[in-house]
């Protein structure tokens, strides 16, 4: 039997000078993760011992985490909700989260002090530990997410029958992804609840979980938007203008749940008078209010933006903005350590955190690898056409 | 061997003169290089205007917490603590992920930050010396202490001797032996002239930091199953009222075309 393992051009792509660009970033990146693995942490980095975690935590951990929940969204409301008019959206989404998480994995393998040990994870257990759920919830939800975009590489390959035969039995794995995804974008917020005595009163809340899963769904929406725009524009292809405006109509709903959540809590703790004392961090938490929730708020709730693709993309784009200064206000600028100069000596510690150029640059190249394989796979694969139609769906998609 | 069932140190900041003799005796006893150390001895300065002159200084070891938050984070159990004090670090497992250093609110575990993948970075910290203890031998900081700012006992003990020492010169110490209560309580207790938070010592509560992310990884598993049931009974009636909506479409539209025949 012979197989066929041909893949033929789908998408027109035609942005060489970018290749070469991300090409470099990823060899700069690869040069840089190899002096780390060499000589160490410390000397390419600002990291010490008064500040564990730093830039690659807040951007590869958390944001990366966050704008990968595009996937268990499109599939929940495919799948489980049964909304098949969103089909166009999907395949890219679960693309995106798919390369989102293994970027994950990749940094985290230059973050950890032992990255030969990741898979001590799978047999080590210590049950409190938030970050050992983190990492089962990575590893298997990567695992379902390498099942729910396998039908796409198969159908690309034309092995039909087999692309066809995962997709009859999809479902559990759709429900066990979307479990996996609620559970671990929360627990990236839980991650935060053992330094209530480091993190600042603003944003430490014991419902940490609920609303970094609630800021999730908004980041997920409105990611789906931000790929879809540009990728229209680089692969000149159509854009899913109806579909984006349901998306973009969702956003609202969530963000406006999320801060009544958030303002609740700060109510309930009577923590609100912190939002005008707390002099620099005050002013950080509304700046984050301000671009995370309230100008998208008040941006898509008017039809105008939502059917302009300029307009959607840079509400979108305000949205990502806001959530990741949330997720970076979490894990790095509203965190205290304590002061080094008690703990531990200067020689030992650093006053200050600083993130370095290696230590952007790599994350920066994993960016770019991700970035560069979206491309390939969106000229080789059928990404952007759903090319499996369920027997009785035979309309609406 | 020992009779003392739960290990403790003693600090008097009182007595301290900052000679840093402990620091030097950790290091040899533990065979920590040059450039690191797992003590640390820090000062406040002087304070007041003469010949009112106050100081203070104070030494830093892990605090060897009753319910440690390192070792609750620690994803993979590196961690481990005593039945009688000591909190102890095991190299074997640690991935270097750094959340016990997060999690600790004294901010005491620290990492190699120079050593590459070949030579392996580790966590290190205090260990209440087991080597010496399991043999009836104080810990080395305790036993080079030239003015016994520094004492090692069972913690009951200890804590009955603070409360005496604070009893006998109200004037001299602040009513508060901190690390009897904070965290859930701690095997490193300190007698302090001076406020606590000059010492660089946190205002903690009695509950340790990590109840709360506890509590929520209790509710991990059940929350998980009852979430997937609920997913699978949407997914399960959404699909059904679907083909019912399609089979009722598809009777209706055959229906119609039966009447349009009988006409």
């Amino acid at each position: 039997m012979k197989i066929n393992l041909t893949l033929h051009p789908r998408a027109r792509l035609n942005f060489s000078p970018l290749v070469w660009v991300l090409l470099s970033l990823m060899g700069i990146a690869f040069v840089v993760a190899m002096i780390r693995y060499a000589i160490g942490i410390g000397p390419i980095t600002d990291l010490s011992n008064s500040y564990p975690w730093g830039f690659w935590i807040s951007f590869d951990l958390f944001t990366g985490v966050a704008i990968s929940s595009g996937g268990f969204i499109m599939a929940g409301s495919v799948y489980i909700l049964g909304i098949k008019e969103l089909r166009p959206l999907l395949r890219p989404s679960i693309l995106t989260a798919f390369l989102g998480y293994i970027m994950v994995a990749v940094a985290l393998l230059v973050d950890l002090g032992h990255p030969e040990r990741i898979w001590y994870m799978m047999i080590h257990w210590n049950h409190t530990s938030v970050l050992l759920e983190i990492g089962i919830c990575v590893m298997s939800y990567l695992t379902v997410l390498a099942i729910e975009f396998a039908p796409v590489v198969f159908e690309g390959l034309k092995w039909e029958k087999l692309a066809h035969l995962l997709h009859r039995f999809i479902m559990p794995f759709v429900i066990i992804g979307v479990m996996l995804s609620t559970l671990h974008q929360s627990s990236l917020g839980s991650l935060m609840l053992i330094e209530p005595t480091k993190l600042y009163p603003l944003w430490w809340t014991p419902i940490l979980p609920i609303l970094f899963f609630t800021s999730a769904l908004a980041i997920g929406l409105a990611m789906i938007i931000f790929e879809s725009s540009l990728s229209s524009r680089y692969f000149k292809r159509g854009l899913e203008l109806h579909l984006l405006d349901k998306l973009a109509k969702a956003i609202p709903v969530v963000l406006v749940i999320y801060l009544v959540l958030k303002f609740g809590e700060l109510a309930w703790a009577g923590e609100l008078s912190y939002l005008f004392t707390g002099g620099g961090m005050s002013v950080l938490f509304w700046v984050e209010i301000l671009i995370s929730s309230i100008v998208p708020i008040a941006w898509f709730s008017f039809k105008k933006n939502r059917q302009n693709p300029t307009m959607l993309l840079a509400g979108a784009v305000i949205v990502l903005f806001g959530m990741i200064l949330n997720r970076f206000d979490v894990s790095w600028f509203a965190v205290k350590h304590p002061d080094p100069l008690f703990y531990l000596p200067t020689f030992m510690s650093n006053v200050k955190y600083v993130p370095t150029l290696p230590e952007i640059s790599v994350s920066l190249g994993i960016f770019s690898a991700g970035i560069l394989v979206f491309g390939l796979a969106a000229r080789y694969l059928p990404v952007f056409e759903d090319g499996h139609r369920e027997p009785h769906a035979s309309s609406g998609d | 061997m020992t009779n003392i069932k739960y290990h403790a140190y003693l600090f008097d900041a009182t007595r301290c003169i900052d000679c840093r003799a402990c620091m030097v005796a950790c290091s040899v006893e533990n065979n920590i290089a040059m450039n690191k150390t797992r003590i640390w001895v820090a000062g406040i300065g002087i304070k007041g205007e003469f010949p009112s002159l106050e100081t203070a200084s104070m030494v830093y070891h892990c605090m060897h917490c009753k319910e440690p938050d390192c070792l609750s984070a620690c994803p993979v159990g590196a961690y481990h603590k005593r039945d009688d004090g000591p909190v102890i670090y095991n190299p074997d497992v640690c991935i270097g992920c750094r959340y016990c250093m997060n999690a600790c609110p004294f901010g005491v575990p620290h990492f190699d930050y120079d050593k590459g993948i070949i030579e392996g970075a580790f966590i290190d910290k205090c260990t209440l010396c087991p080597q010496r203890i399991d043999v009836g031998l104080e810990p080395a900081c305790v036993a080079t202490c030239p003015t016994d700012a520094l004492e090692y006992g069972d913690r009951d003990d200890l804590l009955k001797k603070a409360h005496e020492r604070i009893a006998a010169h109200p004037d001299r110490y602040i009513n508060h032996v901190y690390g009897e209560f904070e965290n859930g309580g701690t095997s490193y207790l300190v007698l302090s002239h001076v406020p606590f938070s000059e010492l660089g010592l946190p205002d903690l509560p009695e509950k340790p930091v990590k109840e709360i992310s506890e509590k929520v990884m209790e509710m991990t598993i059940p929350f998980a199953v009852g979430w997937a049931t609920v997913l699978t009974g949407v997914a399960a009636g959404v699909g059904l009222y679907q083909k019912n909506k399609e089979a009722k479409k598809e009777t209706s539209v055959e229906k119609k075309a039966e009447a349009e025949n009988e006409n």
